[in-house]
């Protein structure tokens, strides 16, 4: 499907990938930091939503993220059909200081779950890692040992910094799910990167744009794809569905 | 100063009653009053009251006028100045004059109304003429003519401000005059109406003076020159310069050099000397030309604010935004807490916003907001106008527009749903794929969506996609014209970028084109073009010409038909959006009931709250009607999108709507779910069961009302009213709100339903009737439950997942079966049981007691007494009671109320076993009040599993009988129990009780058990009362102190102060209207050399009058 020949200059192909959040919780910042490697404290609320690339570099192939950033608000929130239709892959993020967001990102997640594409790879980012008194390096991994998380998580709870969802509960709901889990900051930069290389992995080749394949399951993703009661922004959408047999 | 004569005109009233304003108002059809409001952009207290054929003769007192005018208009000789022939119209505070060929007057069709969305040369909807309010003339005077027509010479109060204070020049005192070409009587009344309104107007006129004290324009016309204008600074006080918007201080954006101020500011001060400023402002072609060339920047908040009409809500109400930010100052909410995350990112580039100054600015004008309508609170992208706005006005101004653009310009665009928004998506897809199939064909091709790149185009009106003095200039034309404008830019754009964009695959090659597309719109647009003036052109110049003359055919009823067409697609996909969240958001517990009873729920949910909904409505409506539907008719037609006070209020794709559920929907939604929730009869009020509950249906049942007008709807069957639904709603609806939340009803049926365990279901039962939660259930209770499970069973188990009584819910359905009935004797015997097994072995209350008395169950007494005062004991229990036995037996239960004479042998029947049971009674201690006693839950549960039937019950039966989505009930208006559906009309005399009357047949008897079976309870209670009567007295006779007579009574009092909850009194939602823009397509006035060039004629025309000045 992609072109397997390995030859130099190495493959490239590109992404969809959408964030998700409750508002204000640094998606635009995450991805400003990806894209720019910048941080800005006020950056204009996005409207809708914004629209960036970024290339990321893997050994073995070149993957251009299509970065849709969408408006927080929750009134905005019936417009997001319309921007994770056909996304490879997610981004759903919450504030690690603030536990209503992570109820409002699970509420993304089991959207996502039950109607974006089948397959799309959903990672789970606990933003504004910066206010938490942890050493950066302790929560950095998702994938690393469990003991280490868990003394992060409590160290944090003991610091008494501004922490209210701990290490631990996260990765747990990400595990449940299937959800890749990184926790971030995206004022310093801790993990940020690492987030949209490890979706840039986690995605199979198959899965490309120009080389989508039907059935082809994300990493991890326990699927249930009950995408047949599909909001319909634009009718017309109905027939250019990319091959989701469901 | 009036010279008409009112002698004609009280004499023509006479004879023409409905000359009255007040008649009038309610004869003329449904949609002129919104109709004429859009129009004139009048605020929604105008109504038209009076309209007449005129002709406004303008004097030309600096220029004459040479410009091009439209086909209507006439041009007189020089000397008179021009002449427009239009129609006057008349409101409660205004005069408005327009060249459109629109009627509101009340015999007028509707058809003609509203073709006024027809093109509008260019002129704007409201045509040539004036929106005058009635406070700013000053004098009107009758002229003399010749052929004895009536001419009326207006003077206005324009410029008043300056003129209280030197002798204004000649130019300041407006005077125009309107010659009336209507019949003699007609001319009189209009002059009568006008008079009318012109006393009324004098109090408004401080309002006048200081609302057009803040438009720019009074300073501007105040002095020529800098000398004068110091000269007007002393003698008038006017100290300094209006409030003309942040740009005052942090400079306005652009190059005020290339946008050629100075030469507009020129042209605008001659233009507003000579036609009026503000308020009394006269629309003349050159108007709408100046406009389309852009506002400069000193004038263009005022002529924003003049063209959408908001200054006319402000004169209204000029200390609103003070008042409210006031009246509000400190309170908290959500809408406050997401503005504020969003100050320091409005507009951040320009500087205004980076100060405290702008800020603060932009805080009050969104908090303000937000309370006045708290509906729409605060949508992002609301931010971003208002910082726009406030480059160019004053906070209030703001305050005021944003008003208007949110209620009309914008319909529903930032509600919480933004259905306005998606809604005009799909409206500009259609139009795209209408004018432009083959870049639709490839845009669906690609599967690139084109909201993605057009949605923040309407959303923040082009400000934060284009180049600020870009987009301003759309805006300006906007305001003017409506929101097709927004239509025409955005086709006009993928017009101009068509081939392009025929070359892109995917949506991020699309935004990105339009994005440098945006960037470039300064750049000329035939950069290698040998014409010099051709070279000249902007790609922003090019845009205005593609959207004002290629679609000119766009027009607002296009956008309003579009709208009418996608509206119902649209909500749908909002509300199964909506849907689809809510009932993945229910939480852990709805895990417990399907996917399909979960969407049956939610379905049902809010069908009757948004049923509910309608019906007051369709009450308030039968009280205030035609003026609502003459409001909600004209808003649908206009906007093509229903006002918020239609019918269709509490849909939830239009945004807020109740989502709690009271107790009257509760009932309702029970009675769609389970056949027990079904009330009887009507008529059955005096069976002792229902006697209390009878006081609470008097109230409301319909009988009073139009069957139309009844609380549950016509056809609906009537929910039923009792102590369990009651403690149902009570349980269900845990945080104590004012009602029950979606979240609340699933949780609680997934704990009734959702569960098979008899265990939990008995324990769940219990804790109904446990109501200090201290795990017992007093006498009272035991006999609520009694009636509880008598009132759930009283139209058979119900439950189709119950074995041996399978039958039993078909066949009620069906008809009847004498087996059935069995099964339902067998259930009363089985209850009567119950209540002797509870009484049995139930615990006494006060351990102190325990000594006093002989509570150690005297079990064979209390055996004894039950036995005379239940049917079907457990001995009887099995048996098959046939119809011959039955009236006997239940002549012994018949209520006490007077029987019908065919039965004179059941009075004393009755009183014979009564008196031979209360005699029994009183020795009866299970029933003495000076005896509480109790049930425990293992207590309950014993007594439960000791039954087959109940144990049935708890099973299955129970929880089966509420009906989701697998068995939809289907019992409305075909209950068993119909005599409310199949109305007798000699009710009065059917006998009750063990009668049978013969029409009913079968089915009437089985009703008849099963009210009798009420009965009983009622029976139990009414001798337990006795029973503690005469305990009573002989404690008085023996003299014994504390009984628990307080504590019955206290109960009852409660009972009958439990009346259903009513209808809150529902804010009416004020329609929501769009201001309806006027397009007038094909031979668009605008000149090439207007849009392309009009700067440089904008020179050249200067030139003439400055020349014309000195």
């Amino acid at each position: 499907m992609a072109d397997t020949a390995a030859a130099p200059p190495k493959p490239s192909s590109s992404v969809k990938l959408v964030l998700l959040g409750e508002a204000a919780v640094g998606k635009s910042s995450l991805v400003l930091r990806f894209v720019n490697n910048d941080f800005q404290e006020n950056k204009e609320p996005t409207i809708g939503a914004a629209f960036l690339t970024q290339k990321s570099h893997l050994p073995h192939r070149t993957i251009k993220f299509e970065i849709w950033d969408t408006a927080g608000q929750e009134r905005f929130a019936s417009l997001a059909p319309m921007y994770y239709r056909n996304a490879q892959s997610a981004l759903v993020v919450y504030d690690l200081t603030k536990p209503t967001s992570l109820v409002k990102a699970k509420h993304w997640v089991a959207e996502l779950q039950r109607q974006a594409s089948p397959g799309i790879v959903i990672a789970l980012v606990g933003n504004k890692l910066d206010l938490t008194n942890e050493d950066a390096t302790v929560s950095r991994e998702a994938n690393s040992g469990e003991g280490a998380d868990a003394v992060g998580g409590e160290v944090a709870e003991e610091g008494g910094d501004a922490r209210k969802i701990s290490t631990k509960e996260g990765r747990e709901y990400a595990e449940e799910e299937g959800l890749l889990f990184f926790e971030t900051s995206a004022k310093t930069g801790v993990s940020v990167q690492e987030v949209f290389t490890a979706i840039a992995n986690a995605i199979p080749e198959t899965q490309m744009k120009g080389a989508k394949g039907p059935g082809a399951t994300g990493a991890g993703t326990g699927q249930t794809a009950l995408g047949s009661e599909r909001v319909n922004l634009n009718q017309r959408a109905e027939g250019a569905k990319e091959g989701c047999a469901c | 100063m009036f010279t008409f004569s009112s002698l004609v005109q009280k004499a023509q009233s006479l004879i023409d009653p409905s000359a009255s304003p007040s008649t009038r108002n309610s004869d003329g059809s449904p949609s002129k009053a919104a109709l004429f409001r859009l129009q004139f952009r009048l605020p929604d207290s105008q109504t038209p009251q009076h309209e007449i054929t005129a002709e406004l003769s303008l004097s030309a007192p600096h220029s004459s006028r040479a410009s091009a005018q439209g086909p209507k208009e006439k041009q007189k000789p020089q000397e008179r100045g021009t002449t427009y022939v239009g129609k006057l119209h008349l409101s409660e505070s205004f005069l408005c004059f327009s060249t459109q060929p629109t009627s509101f007057h009340h015999s007028a069709s509707t058809q003609a109304s509203s073709a006024f969305t027809g093109q509008t040369q260019g002129a704007g909807p409201a045509g040539n003429g004036f929106t005058l309010p009635l406070c700013a003339i000053r004098r009107v005077e009758r002229l003399q003519t010749p052929n004895s027509l009536f001419a009326l010479a207006i003077t206005t109060w324009n410029g008043f401000t300056a003129l209280s204070g030197k002798q204004g020049n000649s130019s300041d005192a407006q005077r125009f005059t309107v010659q009336l070409a209507g019949s003699r009587q007609a001319s009189e009344r209009f002059c009568d109406g006008m008079k009318k309104g012109l006393r009324d107007g004098v109090k408004e006129v401080e309002n006048l003076k200081a609302v057009i004290g803040e438009c720019y324009s009074e300073y501007l016309l105040s002095g020529a020159n800098k000398a004068e204008r110091e000269n007007a600074l002393l003698v008038n006080g006017v100290k300094e310069p209006p409030d003309a918007g942040l740009g005052m201080v942090f400079r306005y954006p652009g190059d005020a050099k290339k946008l050629r101020e100075q030469s507009k500011m020129r042209l605008w001060r001659e233009y507003l000397r000579d036609n009026g400023r503000n308020a009394t402002l006269i629309r003349q072609p050159t108007f709408h030309k100046l406009i389309r060339v852009g506002l400069p920047n000193r004038l263009r908040g005022e002529t924003w604010e003049l063209t959408s009409g908001s200054l006319y809500i402000r004169l209204q109400k000029p200390r609103l935004f003070t008042d409210t930010l006031s009246r509000y100052s400190g309170r908290e909410s959500l809408a406050i807490d997401e503005i504020e995350k969003d100050l320091n990112r409005s507009l951040p580039e320009y500087p205004g916003f980076q100060s405290e100054e702008g800020i603060g600015r932009l805080r009050r004008v969104l908090t303000a907001y937000s309370w006045i309508n708290e509906e729409v609170g605060y949508c992002q992208a609301m931010n971003i106008v208002v910082a726009a706005l406030l480059i160019y006005m004053s906070e209030t101004q703001a305050f005021f527009l944003l008003s208007v653009l949110c209620d009309r310009l914008l319909p529903g665009y930032y509600s919480t749903t933004m259905y306005g928004t998606l809604l005009d998506q799909r409206v500009f897809e259609s139009l795209v794929e209408k004018t432009m199939p083959i870049l639709w064909e490839h845009l669906v091709k690609s599967d690139v969506q084109l909201s993605v790149v057009s949605l923040p185009w309407f959303l923040s009106l082009y400000i934060n996609s284009m180049p600020l003095i870009f987009a301003f200039r759309v805006l300006d034309v906007f305001f003017l014209e409506g929101p097709k404008v927004l239509f025409q830019v955005g086709l006009a754009i993928l017009r101009i970028n068509g081939e392009d964009l025929l070359d892109i695959t995917d949506d991020g090659a699309f935004i990105s084109i339009l994005k440098t597309y945006f960037s470039r719109l300064e750049e000329s647009a035939h950069p290698k073009s040998e014409n010099e003036k051709f070279r000249a052109v902007t790609k922003f110049q090019e845009l205005m010409v593609v959207a004002f003359k290629e679609f000119a055919g766009i027009t607002q009823s296009t956008i309003s038909e579009q709208r009418a067409k996608h509206k119902d697609v649209v909500l749908d996909n909002i509300e199964s959006f909506a849907r689809r969240t809510s009932i993945r958001n229910l939480g852990p517990e709805s895990k417990r009931l399907s996917m399909d009873d979960l969407g049956f729920l939610y379905d049902r949910f809010y069908g009757i709250l948004y049923e509910r909904e309608q019906r007051i409505q369709v009450m308030r409506e039968d009280i205030d009607r035609r003026a609502k539907a003459r409001n909600d008719n004209a808003t649908e037609l206009v906007t093509g999108i229903p006002g918020n006070s239609s019918i269709e209020i509490g849909r939830v794709g239009l945004g807020p709507s109740p989502t709690l559920m009271n107790y009257d929907s509760f009932r309702e939604f029970l009675a769609g779910i389970t056949r027990w929730a079904i009330t009887d009869a009507p008529t059955s009020h005096k069976d002792s069961m229902s006697e209390r509950a009878s006081s609470v249906y008097s109230g409301h049942s319909g009988r009073g009302r139009s069957p139309s007008l009844s609380p549950w709807g016509a056809g609906n069957s009537e929910p039923a009213d009792h102590d369990f639904m009651q403690r149902l709603y009570g349980k269900w609806n845990k945080d104590d709100n004012d009602g029950l939340s979606l979240q609340d009803v699933v949780t609680g049926l997934a704990r009734v339903k959702g569960t098979t365990d008899i265990m939990t279901s008995i324990s769940y039962f219990f804790d109904l009737y446990d109501d200090d939660h201290d795990g017992k259930v007093d006498r009272e209770g035991i006999l609520r439950i009694s009636e509880a499970l008598l009132f759930l069973t009283r139209r058979g188990l119900g439950g189709s997942s119950v074995p041996s009584s399978i039958s039993i819910a078909s066949t009620l359905d069906d008809g009847v079966d004498p087996k059935s009935s069995s099964a339902d004797e067998r259930f009363l015997g089985s209850i009567s049981a119950f209540i002797r097994r509870c009484f049995e072995y139930a615990d006494p209350d006060h351990p102190q007691n325990q000594s006093n008395n002989l509570t150690s169950s005297p079990n064979t007494e209390l055996n004894i007494s039950m036995d005379h005062f239940t049917i079907g004991d457990s001995d009887s229990e099995g048996d098959l009671l046939d119809l011959g036995i039955k009236p006997t037996l239940l002549q012994q239960f018949s209520p006490s109320n007077p029987s019908p004479p065919a039965l004179p042998r059941r009075t004393s029947s009755l009183s014979h076993t009564q008196s031979k049971s209360i005699s029994k009674r009183s020795a009866n201690i299970a029933l003495d009040p000076s005896n509480p006693l109790h049930i425990t839950l293992p207590t309950f549960r014993m007594v439960i599993l000791a039954d087959e039937l109940l144990q049935q019950f708890f099973e299955s039966a129970f929880p089966a009988s509420f009906h989701l989505s697998d068995h939809p009930a289907h019992s409305h208006s075909q209950t068993p129990l119909t005599t409310f559906s199949s109305p007798t009309p000699t009710v009065p005399a059917a006998p009750r009780g063990g009668i049978v009357p013969p029409v009913k047949g079968l089915r009437g008897v089985l009703d008849n058990i099963v009210s009798d079976g009420m009965r009983v309870a009622g029976e139990v209670r009414k001798r337990v009362d006795e029973a503690q009567r005469e305990m009573e007295r002989s404690a008085l006779q023996r003299s014994e102190t504390d009984l628990d007579d307080e504590e019955e009574k206290g109960a009852y009092g409660v009972e009958a102060d439990r009346r259903s909850v009513r209808e809150g009194d529902r804010e009416l939602l004020e329609g929501e209207e769009a201001v309806v823009g006027v397009g007038r397509g094909g031979s668009l006035q605008v000149e090439e050399d207007l849009l392309g060039g009009m700067d440089a004629e904008a020179d050249s025309a200067e030139k003439g009058r400055i020349e014309f000045e000195r």
